[in-house]
């Protein structure tokens, strides 16, 4: 066998480190080269993933130097103080709780969720949209019809119903709450791609080399909708941080003594508020609108990236 | 023996309507064909579009649920999953597909490609694999520096090559190509035909060839099968099919190549017009009454084509005496 190969080429073992070494030189560039690269060609990307990162890191390592039970206590003598005043750089609140030091503690909190439910049910929503369409027949009838009826059932008010019965419930559990009903729109919109990845001929010829079905579903076609899976996840990121606001800014979200981006939007329910104590719920607002942009931004230039046709960055 | 025996193949679409979404007929692609295919052969498959060549040619490799009949490889009927894993079978059947762009992976480098076989297949070490790649492209006339390229980086003749490297990877015994030149300019046809000829001889493989070129499976094959409405209408040897042709399909493709001398225009036009004539004259004498290919029969040893047999006789002792 390997004979047969030996007999009709000059190539032979003595020239593979020379022939892999001008590969080497002639390689196209990594994919985190190429991601780097669009950022860099893309300088209101570049600010918006400087703001995340540097964001998201400030408020991680700030929020451990505060003690939280103690910030939450009402303190009258401070009652609505102006930002700037008794050394609190954003005021007080109706407590006289330090709104910057709130917003630190609500953003990791807000932003703790988001990414937990982004990963647990994108990754379930890609999994699930991967197997039904490429399988198809029978294993997507059933799959489907599970979907259906998920997708029937009135979210907001499931959600709001299991947060009521269940006693003593922190972070942790209102994500997988969250995560039971959010991989739906995901799952939908991968299988319709998959089903038509997995017509190519791409994957029949990746049959034919006898690769196994789960290979083929997760190494093969699933690098192929990166883009779609990319795009997805971070709308999706951005979607999520609202979730969890949104609910608490109904009162069903985090219990009242955790802080979070959407209790104090919630200040905003009293129209003194915001007429006239505008710092107790304007910070969190604007912080809101700054992350959801910027994460949507890196999310266009992670999509390039990984699409060679619109890329802008240098490279080949 | 040969090496695949078809026999009586069917590959029949379901269509499904109605409010059950029961179904209620059925596209029958592949209608009951049987060929054999020899060792170290290249056998020609040809049709026009839809005739049910690619059909034919996915469900010998495996990609295609067969409805009924046997395809038989070293007396094992392939056609059941079990029996295609337990015998490895596509260690030893391969395909070139037509569309070299789509048929590679457009996110894996060169090397995966070509490796994806190897590595289900023969689980060589890291260093023995590089080596068999780098052999294999040097086969196909490629540099090492394609090595950790992607697809998109070439040209469609040096995409379809990297097709049949990675087909020849496991050194099979049969390839099933499926039209794998229609979608290259004619200079590069010529290129990758004469490759896959010099592989064919260096490490004896079969060629299964699906065309609608006839030209190009004149240079490539030495029996060929004619395929019409997912029937066989002909079967017979290069020579049989081009210089003796019975049934009227078979002439009517063959009057289809196109031919440069220009000083003859009107001549070969007049014997295009002169077959469609008699194809529209005597239609309904070379197909049944629901308009199916007859089954074949045989009008010499390796000359069989789809006629009731007394036109058979007729038609070949007509043309045995054009001959002379």
């Amino acid at each position: 066998m390997a004979e047969n190969f030996n007999r009709n080429t000059n190539v032979s073992a003595n020239d593979l480190a020379r022939l892999s070494q001008e590969a080497e030189a002639e390689a196209t560039p990594s994919s985190a080269r190429i991601v780097w690269d669009e950022f860099k060609a893309d300088k209101p990307a570049m600010v918006a993933l400087v703001i995340v990162v540097g964001f998201i890191l400030f408020v991680m390592i700030a929020s451990l130097f505060i003690n939280t039970p103690k910030m939450m206590q009402t303190n009258i003598m401070a009652y609505f103080d102006r930002p700037g005043t008794d050394g609190m750089w954003l005021g007080a609140d109706s407590a006289g709780r330090s709104v910057a030091k709130q917003l630190i503690v609500g953003s990791r909190n807000s932003i703790g969720i988001a990414i937990g439910l982004t990963v647990i049910s994108s990754t379930f929503g890609i999994c699930w949209g991967l197997i039904s369409g490429y399988f198809n027949g029978y294993i997507d009838w059933g799959m489907q019809r599970v979907y259906d009826f998920m997708m029937m059932l009135p979210m907001t008010m499931m959600i709001i119903v299991l947060v009521t019965i269940i006693p003593h419930y922190n972070a942790i559990t209102l994500t997988l709450i969250f995560s039971i009903f959010y991989w739906e729109g995901t799952s939908r919109l991968i299988r319709s791609r998959t089903l038509a990845e997995s017509e190519k001929d791409y994957v029949a010829a990746s049959k034919t080399s006898g690769t196994s079905n789960f290979k083929i579903i997760f190494r093969e076609i699933m690098p192929n909708i990166s883009s779609l899976i990319i795009v997805d996840t971070t709308l999706s990121f951005a979607e999520n941080i609202g979730v969890e606001t949104g609910l608490s800014y109904l009162g069903f979200g985090l219990p009242t003594q955790t802080p979070s981006l959407g209790t104090m939007i919630a200040n905003a329910n009293d129209p003194n508020n915001i007429t006239q104590y505008w710092w107790t719920w304007l910070p969190a607002a604007l912080e809101i609108i700054i992350l959801c942009l910027s994460i949507s931004y890196i999310g266009q230039v992670i999509r390039r990236a990984a699409d060679a046709s619109q890329r802008q960055g240098a490279g080949d | 023996m040969s090496l695949v025996e078809i026999k009586n193949l069917k590959v029949h679409y379901p269509i499904r309507s109605g409010f059950w979404n029961r179904i209620t007929d059925e596209v029958p692609a592949v209608d009951g064909i049987s060929f054999n295919i020899e060792a170290g052969e290249t056998y020609g498959l040809v049709g026009e579009s839809g005739s049910g060549k690619s059909t034919t040619g996915k469900s010998v490799v495996g990609l295609e649920k067969v409805t009924s009949g046997q395809i038989l490889y070293n007396g094992h009927d392939i056609t059941r999953r079990n029996n295609r894993r337990k015998l490895d079978y596509n260690h030893d059947v391969q395909m070139i597909f037509q569309d070299s762009l789509s048929s590679l992976n457009p996110r894996k480098r060169i090397e995966d490609i070509i490796a994806e076989p190897l590595r289900n297949f023969e689980h060589l070490s890291k260093q023995d694999e590089k080596l068999r790649v780098l052999q294999l492209l040097d086969i196909v006339g490629l540099d090492a520096d394609a090595l950790y390229k992607y697809p998109h980086q070439f040209s469609g003749g040096q995409r379809q090559r990297i097709g049949v490297a990675r087909a020849v990877a496991t050194n099979p015994k049969l390839i099933i190509a499926d039209e794998p030149v229609s979608a290259l300019d004619l200079s590069v046809q010529a290129q990758v035909l004469n490759f896959m000829k010099k592989i064919q001889r260096d490490f004896g493989i079969s060629y299964l060839f699906i065309s609608h070129d006839l030209g190009v499976v004149r240079h490539m094959c030495t029996n060929l099968a004619i395929m019409n409405r997912g029937r066989l209408v002909e079967i017979g040897t290069c020579d049989d099919i081009y210089n003796h042709p019975l049934h009227i399909y078979t002439k009517r493709l063959l009057a289809a190549i196109p031919r440069t001398d220009v000083s003859q225009r009107a001549a070969h036009r007049a014997s295009r017009l002169a077959v469609e004539e008699i194809y529209r004259e005597q239609q309904d004498k070379y197909y049944d009454d629901n308009g199916r290919a007859y089954p074949l029969v045989a009008v010499s040893p390796t000359h069989q084509v789809a006629l009731p047999p007394d036109i058979a006789q007729q038609l070949a002792h007509q043309e045995s005496e054009a001959d002379v």
